[in-house]
């Protein structure tokens, strides 16, 4: 239905649509109901009473648009309840007693049907005047009522959709921010690392630093690009590894298993930086004797499935705060790709905590 | 100066052991790289000085001091972390940031060398000191400022100046440690500080009230009043 021909309706041509419906619908419904009542009730010619009725409903409708755009005009929508009310009354009797004249004045046929009760003739046609004008009356402030309820609910709906729109930029803002941080406590160990193989191995500070040159760059930089390629972030990744393993020895070990066709693929920046991170901090670091650091991609059934495993300490030990950082990632990777995209944290086997990443490729 | 080097990482220690290598009569004896590994080091070796990594795996820095008999003197070391540089700041306790600045790391220990000169030494089985972590608040506390012990369960409330910190051992095993010239078993659950009666009053049924300065009125229990009436001489 969207297309370059057909743009989508703008909102004040859909409120136009909207009311408009509903007058002729509402209308229309009042005017076939009375001409029920009138062909079936009161056995009058169906031919006279529908034509009576269009006119007279006509005119209904008149009055009630006529009324909604006075209302318009002098901002009605914005007073307050009393106000409001008040108004609607005195709108009501003001147009009610035209409209409940011409009424009474196009009702040949006698549409309206015996007076209840007996009154002396002098009285009827003053009473049958009231009655109508009456009716009217009554009539034009439920169509305002409803009008106004109806306006009341569409502003409503359409703060809430401007509320979530806001909570969804400021979202997106603080992720992004988020994304920027750098890890100082892995700054400082690296320092102290390659300061501590200047002495020891010299041409291995020199790597080192190249390699902490690199991911702090990358770190900084990924608050501007949204995506990059696996492949792109795997090297930053391993650069990342690379400097734990130096701090680490031969706690940590790493092993990789990524598909050939997988590289090539888009992902969030600084997604699985972070999780690789996470992987080390509460996995590698907490345990005396470390342990395999696997990171795996593959594309299943066209859904890219990153996978970083790594082993953690039992749960007695330390209190589970890998919270924060997984569950904006999951966020953000909604956000960008979808329902059917996220992230998950499988804790299933005993001393392993698996964190799995999809990525469907299509919407 | 005996000192064992406590940190999870090699090259963290490689270096630190580099740089004490300027301070002759720095000899140091061991390094451990996780707290089992130095809760055994220092108790074989009782080092006086301990440089202790606070983020370590399977117990931080701070889990070892408070699981320790022997309280050495303590510098410790991080390479980043707010809180804990927070609690070390106001509580004055002695750090260093990673990578160590050698002009901080000469300071701090000329501070420990003067500290040194102060201490009396102990002998082997009396407790001096405590190291009482509180939530974000930590201390060593001298335990002969303490006026109160009382057990809760498998943990000792200190009464010590304004502050009533909790410690993770239970009070049985405390009090072999303890001075017996200065504390006393005053009932199943109480411990208190000789030095810090003020009045003892005669109860019912034999009992011992004391009042203790800044501290509350504790009951001796029958059989413990006339220990005390024998070890004050009454």
């Amino acid at each position: 239905m969207n297309s370059p021909d057909h743009p989508p309706p703008t909102g004040q041509s859909r409120t136009h649509i909207l009311y408009w419906t509903l007058q002729l619908s509402g209308w229309g419904v009042y005017t076939l109901l009375r001409l029920y009542a009138a062909v079936a009730v009161l056995n009058l010619p169906w031919m006279r009473a529908a034509v009576e009725l269009l006119l007279v409903d006509g005119a209904g409708l008149a009055f009630s648009h006529g009324l909604r755009n006075f209302a318009r005009h002098h901002g009605w929508s914005a007073l307050p309840l009393r106000g409001l009310t008040w108004r609607i009354v005195a709108a009501g009797l003001l147009l009610g007693t035209p409209l409940g004249i011409i009424i009474q004045l196009t009702d040949l046929s006698g549409l309206q049907g015996p007076l209840p009760g007996d009154y002396a003739p002098a009285l009827v046609l003053p009473i049958q005047y009231l009655l109508n004008i009456l009716n009217s009356a009554i009539l034009l402030m439920i169509w305002l009522t409803i009008y106004f309820i109806v306006l009341a609910m569409r502003r409503h709906r359409s703060a809430e959709l401007r509320q979530s729109e806001l909570a969804r930029a400021l979202q997106l803002a603080e992720l992004r921010l988020l994304k920027t941080q750098l890890n100082p406590h892995f700054l400082f160990n690296a320092l102290n690392t390659v300061r501590s193989l200047i002495a020891d191995d010299p041409s291995r500070a020199q790597s080192a630093v190249t390699r902490l040159a690199n991911t702090l760059r990358y770190t900084l930089s990924s608050g501007q690009d949204e995506l990059v390629t696996l492949a792109q972030e795997l090297e930053i990744v391993a650069d990342y590894l690379e400097l734990e393993s130096m701090r680490f020895e031969e706690r940590l070990r790493v092993e990789y298993d990524v598909a050939p066709g997988a590289g090539v693929v888009y992902i969030p920046v600084m997604l699985l930086q972070t999780v690789v991170e996470n992987a080390i901090k509460h996995g590698i670091a907490e345990l005396p004797s470390g342990g395999v650091l696997r990171i795996s991609a593959a594309l299943r059934d066209d859904v890219l499935v990153l996978e970083v495993q790594n082993p953690r300490p039992p749960p007695a030990m330390r209190a589970a705060r890998e919270g924060i950082g997984l569950r904006n990632a999951d966020e953000r990777l909604r956000l960008l790709f979808g329902a059917r995209a996220g992230l998950d944290l499988d804790m299933s086997q005993p001393a392993i905590a698996t964190a799995r990443i999809r990525i469907p490729q299509h919407r | 100066m005996k000192v064992i080097i406590i940190d999870d990482e090699p090259p963290a220690r490689r270096e630190l052991r580099r740089l004490l290598a300027d301070f002759s009569w720095m000899e140091i004896v061991g390094e451990a790289g996780n707290v089992a590994q130095a809760a055994a080091m220092i108790e074989a070796l009782s080092p006086e000085l301990i440089f202790l990594d606070i983020q370590m795996p399977g117990g931080s820095g701070f889990d070892l001091l408070a699981g320790l008999d022997h309280l050495p003197q303590v510098i410790f070391t991080t390479a980043h972390d707010e809180h804990a540089v927070r609690a070390f700041e106001v509580n004055a306790l002695d750090y260093l940031l990673k990578p160590i600045d050698p002009a901080r790391l000469t300071a701090a220990l000329a501070r420990v060398k003067n500290a040194n000169a102060v201490r009396t030494p102990q002998p082997e089985a009396v407790l001096e000191q405590l190291f009482v972590r509180d939530g974000p608040r930590c201390w060593f506390v001298p335990l002969r400022e303490v006026r109160l012990l009382t057990s809760e369960g498998n943990y000792v409330r200190l009464s010590w100046g304004k502050t009533q910190p909790l410690l993770g051992r239970a009070l049985a095993t405390l009090e072999q440690r303890l001075d017996s010239n200065r504390f006393f078993r005053a009932n199943r659950r109480q411990i208190i500080n000789l030095d810090f009666i003020e009045n003892v009053e005669l109860g019912v049924n034999g009992r011992l009230h004391v009042q203790l300065r800044e501290g509350p009125e504790v009951e001796i229990s029958r059989r413990q009043a006339r220990l005390f009436k024998t070890q004050m001489g009454i």
